[in-house]
Parts: C-alpha cells; structure tokens; sequence
C-alpha cells in the first residue's frame, strides 16, 4: 500500500536538462515520437538513437531510474519482437527454433520495431524524471493556450491538474481508511460468494465519494475566500522563459531529425 | 454549484479515478487469475461513467481528459500504477482515450434527455463507447505499429470477458449514482445530483 503512494519520479541531478524550459522539452518530445516513425535505414535509426542515448547521458540521472521508468514496457518489447519472429515470412530461412522457420526479414523487422519502442520510451520517460510535476502542468497550461480562442478552459485544467497532484495521494490514503473502518465493522472484501463481494462495492465508495466531494467543497469555497475569479487577469509565480540552452536543444534536435530525413531511403 | 466548486469535483474525480484503476488492492475478487497469471481487473469504466453522470457532460469530459494528459505526461496513476507514453503505444492505450467519451456521452444523455431510466442508457452509451473506440484502437495499434496482423473479429473476441465484466460494473454505476445523490443529500454535500 505505501508504494501506492510514491507519486512522480522526479530525480532532481540539476543537469542541463533539468534546468531546460519545461514547453521545449515536451516540444521535442512530441516531434521525436513523430518523426521516429519515418525512419527506416540503420543511418536514420542511428541517428535518433544517438539524440536518446545522448539526452539520457546529459540527464546525469543514474542508470537504475531510469531502468525503473523502463520495466513496465520491457515486456511489451520483448513480446513483440518474438511475435515477430514466428509470424513474419520474409526474407530467407535462417534457422529452425522447435522445428518453425526463422526467416532474416522477420530478425530484421523485429528488431527494428522493438528499438523503435525503446527509443520512444526511453525519451518520453525522461521527461517526468528531469520535470517536477508542477513545471509540466505550467508547461501544459502554456502550450495549450492558443486552445483559449476556441474557448477551451486552459487555465480551469491546468489549475486541475496541479488540484488533482494533490489530492490522489489523499484520495488512495482516504480509501484504505475507509475500507479499514468498514472492515472493523464487520464488512468483508474478501470473502464470501460472489454477489455478497460485489456488493462491499458500495460501503467502499459511497464514503468515498461523499469525502472527495465533501473536499472539493472547502477547496472551491477557501479558493473563492481568497479571491479566486478564474484565470481572468492572473499572475503568475513561476514564469517560463526560453533561454540560450533551450535554443540550443532545439535546434541541436532540428539538425539530428533534418539529417535523419535527407538520409532515410525514399525509393 | 459555481464554477469553481466544478472545477475542484472535477480535479477530485482524477483521484477517484486513480482509486478506480488500482482498485483491486482493497477489493481482492477483482484480481482475477487468468492462465496462472493474476489479472488485476480496473473500475476506470464504473468512474467515467460516474463522473459524466455526477459532473455533467462538459466538467466529466474535462475531468477525463486531465487524467489522460496527466498519465500521458507519466504520472503512475493508470492501471498497475502505470502511466507515460508507453500506456499509449500499447493496445489498450485506446481505453484510456476512451474515457473522455464516456464521461461526454454518458453526461449528454443524463442532462439532455428526460425520460426514465435515463441513467441505465447513459451507463450503457459509456459501455459502448469505451469498447468501440478501445478495440479500434487496439486493431490499429496492432496493425500500424505493433505490426501484428490480426483480424477486427480477433479483437473483439479477445475483449470479450472484459466486455462481460464492464456491462455487470456499468449497470452497477447506474445504480450506484442513486446512491450516491442520497447519500450526498443526507451528507450535505450541496452537490447538484438533479442537473438544472
């Protein structure tokens, strides 16, 4: 229960990358995971591989963090890359493995496929451990703000999104209460035929909604106590700049993806 | 209920939700063994159903779409305490999506339409929702970048306990939702269960 509540991964090492703006980082992030699906030779593929290995060096975060963010994706990796092995017919027979045919294409595509998985989560992965929480949702909260032409609420869900980073440690600590507090009553989760289980739903999370909602009423009520009208005319206490060594990731990332694609195989 | 106190529920309901994914920690039938692997089963479904219903459709989808971006920006607060990009490469990154929906057109129903037994079609509009965005999703991740060739039919099939499942704890939520709005009413909670 208590590594429940171990919310973020955030490695503070104060590197270069730690110290970029936070909109730059997500900017490169998301293009990356764009433009990795064009590539399709070893040179393009070495050379996205070459920005992820080479931002995951300049994070200073050490190796077993970011082998943690890994793990819940190795299997997926590694499932695809046998699937591969088995259903793929291309190219010539290699080998046998238990009397099927291992062709070179299926070898090849497999591979390719699970470097490419890894790469996207290698990269993604060291966004939250260089960016605490709070500098994602600004980040956020920036990025989408030409969304607020079309009337969508920027600012209302970025302010619920920092809310919420609050409030889910509270709500999972708020349910293990209440279902210590139903169980002593005499409610069992755990035993007993399948209807009588389904039903200890209720005493669950009745409570527990009744709190959060109890909760989000003395916020929104001490939130307008101290003078809160929207995102109308607010300041701001944090603000991001862009600033010399953001100009340099980016276009450091423009060349490496320009390269990549003058060099991926058009034919 | 003000626009602020909206906006607090609505930040609230990413926790529930977060309770939702995980939920098979307090209630133990919910991890369910499949082939000699214990599969922990999720709510996710039963709460954006719920929030759509207790938020309205515009605040439920809001809520929805603050939990995905919250878990796509790798917060573990999906399934397994999960969350990051890789969610999304997967299969079933598709119901997470999904969740917008659910919480949009199960509150569309519940606030624009009046007749009886509304709730009951709101929670099974989420339900088909859910699965018809997820399992598309799933065939197209399968197909575009996973690269494993199986049929639309396959899909559907493979989803089908979880389909099951989803139906029983949907039409729970519909009935859980009564509960609810008496228990807020009993409680206090100045919550507006009655959408005018």
């Amino acid at each position: 229960m208590n590594n429940l509540l171990i919310v973020g991964q955030y490695v503070p090492t104060n590197s270069i990358v730690h110290r970029m703006d936070p909109r730059v980082k997500m900017l490169i992030i998301f293009f990356y995971v764009i433009f990795i699906f064009f590539a399709n030779n070893v040179i393009s593929y070495g050379l996205f591989t070459l920005f992820a290995l080479g931002s995951t060096i300049l994070t200073k975060v050490p190796r077993r963090f970011i082998a943690k963010g890994l793990t819940p994706v190795w299997f997926l990796i590694v499932f695809t890359f046998i699937l591969h092995l088995f259903v793929t017919r291309e190219g010539f027979v290699l080998f046998h493995v238990f009397g099927l045919p291992i062709y070179s294409g299926a070898l090849e595509q497999g591979a390719v496929i699970s470097l490419r998985f890894f790469l996207l989560i290698l990269l993604t992965s060291l966004l939250t451990l260089t960016t605490t929480p709070i500098e994602i949702t600004d980040a956020v909260e920036s990025l989408l703000g030409p969304l607020r032409r079309f009337k969508f609420p920027v600012h209302e869900l970025a302010l619920m999104m920092s809310i919420s980073l609050r409030f889910i440690p509270t709500l999972l600590q708020e349910t293990e209460k209440i279902s210590n507090a139903q169980a002593s009553r005499g409610v069992d989760f755990r035993t007993g035929p399948f209807r009588e289980r389904v039903r200890a739903v209720i005493p669950l999370l009745v409570p527990l909604f009744v709190s959060a909602f109890k909760r989000a009423e003395e916020l929104a009520m001490a939130m307008e106590a101290r003078g809160y009208r929207g995102g109308e005319g607010r300041t701001k206490l944090r603000e991001l700049r862009v600033v010399k060594r953001d100009v340099a990731a980016l276009v450091c990332f423009i060349v490496i993806t320009a390269a990549a694609l003058i060099t991926r195989d058009y034919s | 209920m003000n626009r602020t106190g909206r906006l607090t529920a609505s930040a609230m309901f990413v926790g529930l939700m977060t309770v939702g994914a995980n939920i098979s920690v307090w209630l133990p039938f919910l991890a369910v063994p499949i082939g000699g692997q214990t599969v922990p089963l999720s709510l996710q479904p039963f709460f954006a159903i719920l929030a759509g219903l207790l938020l309205g459709y515009k605040w439920g989808a809001y809520s929805m779409g603050c939990y995905v971006l919250l878990g796509l920006t790798g917060l573990p607060i999906f399934a397994d305490l999960s969350g990051g990009f890789g969610v999304f490469a997967g299969p079933t990154g598709g119901f997470l999506l999904s969740f917008i929906a659910i919480a949009f057109f199960a509150g569309f129903i519940m606030e624009k339409t009046a007749f009886r037994n509304r709730v009951f079609a709101a929670a099974f509009a989420g339900l088909l929702v859910n699965y018809l965005l997820g399992v598309t999703y799933m065939y197209g991740a399968m197909h575009l970048w996973l690269g494993v060739a199986i049929s639309y039919k396959t899909a559907w099939i493979s989803m089908l306990p979880f389909l099951v499942k989803d139906f029983c704890f949907s039409m729970l939520a519909a009935f859980f939702f009564s509960k609810v709005a008496y228990a807020f009413g009993k409680s206090k909670v100045s919550y507006n269960t009655s959408f005018k």
